[in-house]
């Protein structure tokens, strides 16, 4: 088939994806000591972080009753075993095999 | 750590395995939805190689299956990512400042290897090493898992229900961590507002937007608190 054009799509999406990151770095190469990039880089990380959980959330499909206990339970189920454990992994898998178990094992 | 020069490869190893379990199932559910296109399997891992962006990926097959043009894949996809603009503005002064390596750690700046970059604690920062193993690693999950769904498609069935709840988990722990070091809390509500809004106006665009306008209150703040000394 079109392998080319597969090929070219890639390659421009690939172009644009690494524009978008490099932009910063090139843009504030010359100021990366400006006192503002330093209280953006403390504060805007965790906002962030704030935004992606809430990301993830909505890709989750909550549509009825069963699938948010199973989404809080394992949100909360990661929240505390993290606070107490502080061990990343640990907590991940803990609340994924809770949230795994409710859509598949219990077919939510 | 106390064994800092033989442990880059295996603290990066144990930091970036939650990123295993969110992009293998996330990867395969990339490689087999792009199957469905009818190319060789070999392409969906070359995607995750050279563009190596998971929501971008996934945007992809659709275009091609559109049979966009080279113009629109490009607006596209400056779109779709232009979140990642504000990603680098927290690392700037982490990362090496030249180099081969400085370029490939920017290029695998995704949403995931963002989260452990600024997660990690003072005393790695600076390490070059640590970074491009930590980076390198997350691109070799995501990719496995992008050549797996493709070329055992048929072959394997795996129910990859319920595991994008790792992606979530994994941000949640790293949100957890970076709130216990630091003041002016208030910002985080900020942040949920603006994901809040984000999500009921354009859902379409929530990370830019959200993002965006948690930008916008942190730029008012540090203006009021660098014209007061």
């Amino acid at each position: 088939m079109d392998n080319q054009y597969v090929l070219m799509i890639f390659g421009v999406m690939a172009f644009a994806t690494f524009v978008t990151r490099a932009f910063p770095f090139i843009a504030f190469s010359r100021s990366h000591d400006h006192p503002m990039l330093g209280y953006f880089g403390r504060y805007l990380p965790p906002m962030i972080m704030v935004v992606l959980v809430c990301f993830g959330l909505t890709g989750l499909e909550i549509e009825t009753g069963g699938r948010l206990a199973n989404a809080t339970l394992a949100f909360a189920a990661v929240t505390i075993v993290q606070l107490v454990g502080r061990n990343t992994l640990v907590s991940i898998l803990v609340g994924t095999g809770l949230y795994v178990f409710g859509i598949q094992g219990l077919d939510l | 750590m106390s064994h800092p020069e033989s442990s880059d490869f295996a603290v990066a190893l144990r930091d970036s395995s939650p990123v295993l379990f969110g992009y293998l199932p996330l990867g395969m559910a990339f490689g087999v939805l792009f199957q469905s296109l009818g190319y060789h399997w070999l392409f969906a891992p070359l995607a995750g190689i050279v563009i190596y962006a998971g929501s971008a990926q996934f945007m992809a097959v659709g275009l091609l299956a559109a049979g966009v043009s080279y113009a629109e894949a490009l607006i596209a996809t400056l779109l779709l990512n232009s979140r990642h603009i504000f990603y680098g503005l927290s690392v700037l002064d982490r990362y090496p400042k030249r180099g081969v390596l400085r370029w490939y750690l920017i290029f695998g700046l995704t949403d995931e290897t963002y989260s452990l970059v600024t997660a990690k604690t003072p005393e790695r920062q600076d390490s070059g090493r640590y970074y491009f193993y930590l980076t390198a690693l997350n691109q070799c999950y995501w990719v496995a898992g992008c050549a797996l769904g493709s070329s055992l498609q048929s072959m394997v069935e795996f129910d990859s229900r319920g595991f994008e709840f790792a992606l979530v988990a994994l941000f949640l722990v790293l949100l957890i961590e970076q709130i216990r070091a630091m003041n002016e809390r208030w910002l985080l509500m900020i942040a949920v507002m603006s994901s809040v809004i984000a999500y009921g106006l354009v859902p379409n665009q929530f990370l830019l937007v959200a993002i965006g306008m948690c930008l916008l209150v942190l730029f008012w703040r540090w203006s009021r608190v660098s014209s007061h000394g």
